[in-house]
């Protein structure tokens, strides 16, 4: 059993205001940009060839990970979402 | 919007509904205010709520009226390398019997529950409200204000139990704004629907008794370990990662579940399931060396945001702790507005009650174990050495045999070296 889409199975309101804004600039000069391995819903995703960090809201957990594993401040903001919004666990 | 209430408390999980429940009681009038559009939404766990003995005083029969999957009569401990596994199990009649030991349960419906029982004695739960900052007023935390509508809420005294980030206590000053890697840990999870029927065939159950499983050596030589729980008619399987090892572990947390999920050991439970959600959270496993100013001036922090979570590498603790320091924040407030008396020093009975309790005596007797799961030998070759001494055990193939000392340091000085198995065997043995 392997499961592909695995990221398919989380429910969400999605805010269109985004609790986390990332400025990617910091990202180029971090050496282990561990952001990108450790966000268990795959929302940095770093890209060798256009040397930039990626990031999208929509599909964050709430977890606080890369909150946690960024040691450079790369967040403008970092909060919860809107009161509503965000990750809807129904049953787990 | 301005709405004043005697008391705060933001987070509906379970620190916070016990807090809130406490002091509505006690005839308080209470907010209790949760970001998700029901309280329980955000939250996930590995699966095992503990007893909670100061719960069960309260709330009587809970475990009749609350919202449980099973009751946990079986536990058991697996040690695993890619191609063999090495388990022990422990069940118990005792554990069989009300009031019963451990329950798997739903985070979404029984928090919902928890903070519902609040809300019939009186507290006044607020949904979809995240809270932006603390409203600070000569020092002292006198209100909150809300993401939504730029609202505030005032009130002599708030608890902080939101949660592993608190960002409540943050702002309150009463946490260090960054944390330490080493200190955290991400739990990934993934429910599989699976008929009731099958599940008891498959791991020897009846009525509603549950299982429960830990895995160690299932996370490719990371700091972690494997879970396995039974619900009603699901099986909740995931991984707790520690933060500081997958940061440059080079391997993603969901790659990791899909390979534990695939292997033949756990495959074979889950053979015809259907996967329900997948989820994750963070858990504070620094114990007590990470735990924050728990008293402030008008704030008290109580549950995850106070790092109440003990972990000895054979229990993880965190909801019955949650709840019962909930429920002393609740007293200590309630004492506070006896007294009138709000300030750091009137507030610090909530300290002593915790000192008193099983939370601060539990987390000091194993203050050393978080540092001494932090020994990658434990999470590979450990499981390996295990796995193939009882491999040469079992294996009867014409050649001579050794005797099981020899067999055992041969395996673990080609493993490890003596050395190592010495240091670390102290080590596990102050730890626990």
């Amino acid at each position: 059993m392997n499961i592909d889409d695995l990221f398919d199975y989380t429910s969400y309101t999605i805010d269109r205001e985004p609790h986390i804004i990332l400025d990617p600039q910091i990202c180029v000069g971090c050496d282990h940009r561990g952001c990108a391995n450790s966000c268990p819903a795959g929302c940095y995703t770093w890209s060798e060839k256009e040397v930039k960090m990626a990031f999208v809201h929509d599909s964050c957990l709430e977890c606080g990970t890369c909150y946690i594993v960024c040691d450079r401040n790369a967040f403008t903001r970092w909060r919860y979402p809107r009161g509503g919004f965000g990750v809807s666990y129904r049953m787990t | 919007m301005k709405r004043s209430f005697q008391a705060i408390v933001v987070g509906a999980g379970p620190a916070g509904s016990a807090a809130a429940f406490t002091m509505a009681k006690a005839g308080l009038d209470v907010a209790l205010l949760e970001r998700g559009n029901f309280p329980g939404e955000k939250n996930m766990f590995g699966g095992i709520l503990h007893r909670i003995p100061a719960l069960d005083n309260v709330l009587s029969d809970y475990w009749i009226c609350a919202p449980i999957e099973r009751h946990v009569v079986k536990k058991g401990l697996t040690f695993m390398t890619g191609d063999a596994s090495f388990s022990v199990q422990y069940e118990s009649q005792a554990f069989d019997q009300t009031p019963y030991n451990g329950y798997t349960v739903f985070r979404p419906r029984f928090d919902r529950w928890l903070a519902e029982e609040a809300r019939k004695a009186g507290a006044t739960l607020l949904t979809r409200s995240t809270v932006d900052d603390v409203v600070i007023k000569s020092g002292k935390v006198v209100g909150v204000t809300l993401l939504r509508d730029r609202g505030e809420i005032a009130a002599p005294i708030a608890v902080a139990a939101d949660g592993v980030l608190s960002f409540t206590a943050l702002k309150a000053g009463l946490r260090r704004p960054k944390f330490d890697a080493g200190q955290m840990a991400l739990g990934v999870k993934a429910l599989f629907d699976l008929p009731k029927a099958a599940i008891e065939d498959r791991f020897g159950l009846v009525r509603d008794q549950g299982y429960s499983n830990e895995f160690v050596g299932c996370t490719a030589g990371l700091r972690g370990g494997g879970f396995l729980y039974t619900n009603l008619d699901s099986i909740s399987v995931g991984l707790v990662l520690h933060l500081g090892s997958l940061r440059s572990g080079g391997r993603t947390p969901y790659d990791l579940l899909n390979a534990f999920i695939e292997t033949p050991h756990i495959a074979r439970f889950l053979k015809g399931g259907r996967l329900l959600e997948y989820s994750a959270h963070l858990i504070p496993e620094g114990g007590y060396g990470m735990i924050p100013e728990i008293v402030g001036e008008g704030i008290l922090v109580a549950g995850d945001a106070a790092g109440f979570c003990n972990v000895t590498g054979l229990n993880l603790e965190g909801i019955n702790l949650a709840t019962h320091s909930g429920m002393l924040a609740g007293k200590a407030v309630v004492e506070a507005h006896r007294e009138k008396d709000f300030s750091r020093r009137g507030l610090s009975v909530y300290r002593k009650m915790l000192e008193e309790s099983y939370i601060m005596k539990d987390l000091k007797l194993y203050r050393r174990a978080p540092k001494m799961l932090h020994n990658d030998a434990i999470y590979q070759a450990y499981p390996e050495i295990l796995c193939s001494f009882m491999e040469d055990i079992y294996r009867i193939d014409g050649t001579p045999k050794e005797n099981l000392h020899q067999l055992f340091l041969r395996t673990a000085r080609e493993k490890v070296g003596y050395r190592k198995l010495l240091a670390d065997t102290y080590a596990a043995w102050r730890a626990l």
